[in-house]
């Protein structure tokens, strides 16, 4: 693997291969510990929304952090290496990630978290990893495999998606997708209703938002498309730039903290009534009573039913098919603790969020067909039975 | 063949005094050299004249063509390690050169995968979470098959004793297929993935043969850990992995019913390897098997995880549970193949197909009556007190099935 000798002696490593900062292997006693874990954020966007613009800025104006930024999505389990450009104190090297050729089909974890994580534990913990999709990535895909089990104690976590998208433009993805635009159907049964667009999905993933190049477009333009993506996701935080310029990078684009933390305030802004002005998707929220612990046993099923089976418990076939892009919430539990909920597509967690006195909860959804108030209420009483039920 | 660690050197640094560290530089190791050095400091002094001593060939290919190190066969077998300078986390080596593959007759229908290994059927998209449902000629055809992987692991097993070489196994395996008109799809296994090779089973040594057949269609997979000899089961730490996977995966299979959801599989399995001091493999999976050798669900086997999906009649899957004594943390073989921990400790996993029913669970390679191996009890010490390792097991503690 290295090839020319260098000016500078490399680090002496130990008989396994491990070098001397580097604490070793934890040992069986240790199990528990806490590991530093590095936050991966994944960044999309049609070509030309300033994706790579965002980064390049993130780079510079981050100088004495190390940021990893890894090109193109993963999930492409035939590539043998990936090319991951590392940045510390401004100074860029170009460093390849070793694809392991095992068995994929049988590991946990996919093969690019496992490039990541050795080269973290050869060379150190990353400050930030910046994952840049391809333009039409479809974001619900990617980051499921960077959602990594908390039980497999990696030392990356999803930190949260950022979409940027392109004022001047972004109406028009959503309205009239090209064909390569349409987003493609994940299973075997078609789409009713109107059509949508990768954009779409790309918008409803999102944990932030930028909307980009606002110098290019009038007040009222802008105004429309922060309400098309409001109305899209109602949860995410929305930032309008130009030239992808962003005040601050902490808590907007970094460290969003967005697949553990569920935020009450996010939550309550979601619930606000916001125009249905998309055909195609859009946010429902629903309350959720204090639960005992059978209750939240009951909850459960209700989530593994809609997630995973695509079923309404209790309802007539009456409402149109639909799909669950993301979903958070917060739940009040008899006892005083706090459930917070976390999903992305069919895979969710409710993990323990601390205490709170006992007060209603929220669960907000964001998917496709869920918009109308039809489906809002079909799917609170859905909730409510399934709850009530002894 | 087990290599031992270095002895205490002198640090390679001109005029330093101190003994060598543990730590070496990267660049001889990758050459096959061994220079240990004090520290990075001073490794830094002596660098300018140390690297010298990387350019031994100037050859101007070298750069292009990295040096090829393997080690030098021996004259009196023709064996030979072939990663002698990867940084091994136990006794364990390869054992080169590995036999022929070995070839199928054509008459025997080959799952799409038999030439390149990529499962193309597998990755045709079907919806990732999609579970089959067999019906019940399918389930039948699963039955078959799995019954036919159970024989050959016995008959395999039945193998198993010191001066053995895994590789004699392999073909012993090969040739039961033929017999059976299936094709073994998967090698047998070191920890897990190992490749077959001529190094010989010793007394004392814990083994897991793992059998895969493809069988009118449809696949069987299974695997047990065997105790190689006499001694093996007196051995407190490898008896106490053993048989806590063993364990894990019967309380595991006690959980399989409509209604179950994949993910439970790994807090049971969890909790009972904690109880026993020991530590779940976490990289490896449980899987949806049938027509496709891997598909969904996936069944992790570790606690805490957001595996999608619950079982319903008629869907077919394995549960795989890998346990070790010691870190949880594995490493791959530079051959990117075979897996072991990266402290050396002894592992052990048993697996079985399973088939979902209306009520529970049927275990289609269940172990027959003649089958050996089996579950063995804690060894007690010679003066009736129980070894230290035992972490308070009762000597009668023995697994059921």
């Amino acid at each position: 693997m290295d090839e020319d000798e260098e000016d500078s002696p490399p680090e002496l490593v130990a008989n396994d291969g491990s070098n001397t900062t580097v604490p070793n292997e934890l040992s069986s006693g240790l199990q528990d510990v806490k590991l530093t874990r590095a936050p991966i954020t994944i960044i999309t966007g049609y070509l030309g929304a300033g994706k790579t613009t965002l980064l390049n800025y993130i780079l510079t104006a981050r100088h004495g952090k190390k940021i990893a930024v890894i090109l193109n999505e993963f999930g492409n389990s035939t590539e043998i290496e990936k090319s991951l450009t590392v940045s510390q104190d401004s100074v860029s090297s170009e460093q390849w990630l070793e694809l392991a050729n095992g068995c994929i089909c049988c590991s946990v974890k996919d093969s690019g978290v496992n490039a990541i994580e050795s080269l973290m534990d050869r060379q150190g913990t990353f400050d930030y990893i910046l994952l840049e999709t391809t333009g039409l990535a479809d974001p619900g895909n990617i980051a499921p495999l960077f959602w990594v089990d908390e039980g497999l104690g990696s030392t990356i976590y999803l930190d949260g998606i950022v979409t940027l998208v392109d004022a001047k433009n972004l109406l028009r993805c959503l309205n009239e997708p090209t064909k390569e635009e349409e987003a493609s159907e994940h299973d075997e049964h078609h789409a009713t209703g109107p059509l949508h667009s990768t954009a779409h999905l790309q918008i409803s993933h999102a944990d932030v938002i930028v909307v980009n190049k606002a110098d290019l477009v009038t007040d009222e333009e802008l105004q429309a498309v922060q309400e098309r993506v409001r109305s899209i996701n109602a949860l995410a935080e929305v930032r309008v730039t130009d030239h992808s310029r962003l005040p601050q990078l902490e808590g907007l684009v970094l460290d969003l903290h967005a697949y553990d933390k569920v935020d009450a305030g996010s939550l309550e802004f979601a619930t606000k009534g916001h125009s249905h002005l998309d055909p195609a998707i859009g946010t429902l929220s629903l309350v959720v009573q204090v639960l005992d612990d059978a209750g939240l046993q009951r909850l459960d099923a209700w989530l593994r039913a809609v997630l995973w089976s695509r079923e309404l418990p209790g309802s007539n076939s009456d409402t149109e098919d639909w799909d669950i892009h993301r979903i958070k919430g917060r739940v009040s539990m008899t006892d005083g603790k706090l459930k917070m909920l976390q999903g992305v597509r069919e895979i969710f967690e409710l993990i323990d969020g601390g205490e709170s006195s006992p007060c209603a909860g929220k669960i907000v959804m964001i998917g496709r067909n869920i918009g109308s108030q039809t489906t809002l209420s079909a799917f609170q009483q859905s909730l409510d039975s399934a709850l009530a039920a002894s | 063949m087990v290599v031992e660690a270095p002895s205490k050197k002198q640090c390679q640094g001109a005029d330093c005094e101190n003994a060598a560290s543990a730590l070496q530089c990267p660049t001889c190791q990758k050459i096959g050299k061994e220079s240990f050095f004090c520290s990075q400091d001073c490794f830094k002094r002596n660098w300018s004249t140390h690297k010298v001593l990387h350019q031994n060939q100037s050859n101007p290919l070298r750069t292009l063509f990295p040096p090829k190190v393997i080690s030098e066969p021996d004259p009196a077998t023709g064996h030979y390690n072939p990663f002698p300078t990867f940084p091994y986390t136990g006794s364990l080596r390869p054992v080169y050169p590995l036999s022929p593959r070995r070839e199928v007759p054509k008459r025997i229908t080959h799952p799409d995968y038999a030439n390149d290994g990529i499962p193309r059927s597998e990755q045709k998209f079907v919806g990732r979470n999609n579970i089959r449902i067999l019906d019940k000629k399918e389930q039948d055809g699963m039955r078959k098959v799995c019954r036919l992987a159970r024989e050959v692991l016995d008959i395999a097993a039945r193998e198993v004793k010191p001066g053995v070489t895994t590789d004699y196994i392999d073909e012993v395996v090969h040739k039961a297929c033929l017999e059976r008109d299936s094709v073994c799809t998967s090698p047998n296994e070191v920890i897990c993935h190992g490749i077959p090779d001529q190094r010989t089973l010793a007394e004392g040594d814990i083994v897991n043969i793992d059998v895969t057949l493809y069988h009118g269609g449809f696949h069987g997979d299974l695997n047990e850990t065997y105790y190689v000899g006499e001694s093996a089961s007196k051995h407190a730490a490898s008896v106490r992995v053993v048989e806590t996977a063993r364990q894990c995966l019967d309380q595991a299979i006690k959980a399989v019913k409509p209604g179950t959801p994949f993910r439970d599989y790994g807090n049971i399995i969890e909790k009972h390897a904690k109880s026993r001091d020991c530590s779940v493999i976490k990289t490896y999976c449980g899987h949806g098997i049938n027509q496709l050798f891997h598909c969904a669900p996936n069944v992790p086997h570790y606690a805490k995880n957001k595996a999608v999906g619950t079982a319903k009649p008629g869907m077919c899957f394995t549960i795989e549970p890998m346990i070790s004594l010691g870190s949880y943390k594995d490493k791959t073989w530079p051959d990117n193949w075979t897996s072991v921990t990266s402290d050396g400790s002894r592992t052990a996993q048993f697996e079985h197909t399973l088939l979902v029913t209306e009520d529970g669970v049927e275990v289609l390679t269940a172990r027959l009556s003649d089958s050996p191996g089996g579950p063995m009890p804690m060894p007690v010490e010679a003066n009736g007190e129980k070894p230290a390792d035992t972490n308070g097991d009762k000597a009668a503690d023995v697994a059921t099935t």
